[in-house]
């Protein structure tokens, strides 16, 4: 969002809606520890769509950032949510 | 920060190391079925925590306080996590890895450290650790309140302040390699030698001739070159991607790109681009330090409004934007440009305003 100070409107839109969307991930997060199914599923295609547009990243050679950091943010931690959510289906309600 | 320190990579081999080792000791547990799978999750990540402190401690002998300040770090993290059945184990790991955290921030604000790779891999791993210890879990009614509140506000928190805190200091503190934010020098020697001087004047010489031509944008339109980017800017590049894709190397009469101020009565040229053809493959030096080249590296770009920003030390861009890297280029600015010079990475901004102005 400081880019947006330096004359890149845009990006202050795209900033607002990482926050909006970073909101958003919490509330899902309170309703994956409430057990509510359908925050569930919204978390399970949440993070499998950021694991698809991050492996498409490493994938293509544009020089995505490859480093430990990115492959904990974009690649581990998805795939450990993934995995944690999807062994305990029968404890949704 | 994208970087990882020499003397921090033993760090990550520790860490990586722990892994296995931190699942295996957690399976052989007695008491691991009587806790929630958080508390085990958050065990195995503060082994691995634990591992990168105490593996740090061998390329720190030299800076003892540092070494002592790891090795407390190390074996209490090892401690709590095989402490996990401990009736004041939530109270002491959450503290422990407060702690550790704002620590750090304070370690690296007062300029004891950079940030590199590992680094912030450790604390991505810590601050995943609080979380998980954070959870409420059920049948702890009279501690849930707190915990909520922990989780909903002081965590999300302590996430924006580690980043920020991160990222201001990188961009405060660059090492010398990196000439602005995001770009990448190339290494030479540190002062031009009298041959390293004259061969850049002829390169500077030679890419003027060439190029003024092009003062006329319509010759540079007809011969292949075309505005990228937003018209409302100072300053645009225009770049021709027959060049692009020729690979033509430093070549002053087929420069990939060319620069125009946006003035009021229309482009005016500023100068020429040299851009090679594949990333971290840097294009030939004949000025030495004078004629660096330079790379930008991890770059948000989004194609609304065709703009551009830096990545995250969490390694994240903007929803809409994505990450990407600019193979090495070289700028050769024929307008005066009394702050960098003529090869510098970037014009002086003033330069670029009296223009448009006038």
């Amino acid at each position: 969002m400081p880019f947006a100070l330096a004359g890149e409107v845009f990006m202050l839109g795209l900033g607002i809606a990482s926050l909006l969307l970073a909101l958003a991930t919490c509330l899902l997060a309170i309703g994956v520890l409430w057990r509510r199914r359908r925050a569930r599923r919204w978390v399970m295609a949440l993070e499998i769509t950021c694991l698809v547009g991050s492996l498409l990243l490493l994938l293509l050679p544009i020089g995505a950032n490859r480093g430990p950091v990115a492959l904990l943010t974009n690649l581990a931690l998805p795939i450990a949510v993934l995995i944690l959510l999807r062994k305990q289906r029968e404890a949704f309600a | 920060m994208f970087n990882i320190a020499p003397d921090h990579a033993i760090g990550l081999y520790f860490g990586l190391l722990a892994l296995p080792l931190a699942l295996i000791a957690i399976r052989l547990h007695p008491a691991r079925h009587r806790v929630p799978g958080t508390v085990l999750g958050a065990s195995v990540l503060m082994a691995i925590s634990g591992a990168i402190h105490l593996g740090l401690i061998s390329t720190h002998k030299e800076e003892p306080i540092t070494a002592l300040l790891f090795l407390m770090n190390g074996v209490a993290y090892i401690l709590l996590s095989l402490a996990f059945p401990w009736r004041w184990w939530r109270p002491a790991s959450a503290s422990l890895l407060a702690a550790t955290l704002l620590g750090y921030l304070a370690y690296i604000a007062a300029g004891f450290d950079s940030p590199d790779q590992v680094a912030v891999a450790t604390k991505v791993i810590e601050l995943t650790a609080l979380g998980l210890v954070l959870v409420p879990v059920r049948g702890d009614l009279d501690r849930r309140m707190w915990r909520w509140a922990s989780l909903a506000v002081a965590l999300p928190l302590l996430t924006l302040v580690t980043a920020s805190t991160v990222w201001i200091v990188d961009l405060a503190r660059p090492d010398p390699q990196h000439a602005h934010a995001g770009a990448v020098l190339q290494e030479t020697n540190e002062v031009a030698t009298a041959e390293q001087k004259a061969a850049a004047a002829q390169l500077y010489a030679e890419t003027k001739a060439a190029i003024l031509p092009y003062q006329d944008p319509r010759k540079a339109f007809a011969d292949g070159y075309r505005p990228g980017g937003p018209s409302n800017m100072p300053s645009t590049h225009w770049m021709n991607q027959a060049y692009v894709d020729a690979g033509y190397v430093m070549d002053p009469h087929r420069p990939q790109g060319l620069v125009y101020a946006n003035s009021k009565h229309g482009p005016v040229l500023l100068g020429a681009m040299f851009q090679m053809k594949h990333l971290g493959q840097f294009g030939p030096d004949p000025g030495g330090p004078l004629t660096a080249w330079h790379q930008h590296e991890n770059i948000c770009f989004t194609p609304f409004g065709f703009e551009f920003s830096l990545m995250t030390p969490f390694a994240t861009c903007p929803l809409g934007a994505i990450d990407l890297s600019v193979a090495p280029m070289l700028h050769v600015w024929i307008v005066d440009n009394p702050k960098g010079g003529p090869f510098a990475v970037d014009i002086d901004d003033e330069v670029v305003k009296s223009i448009v102005r006038a």
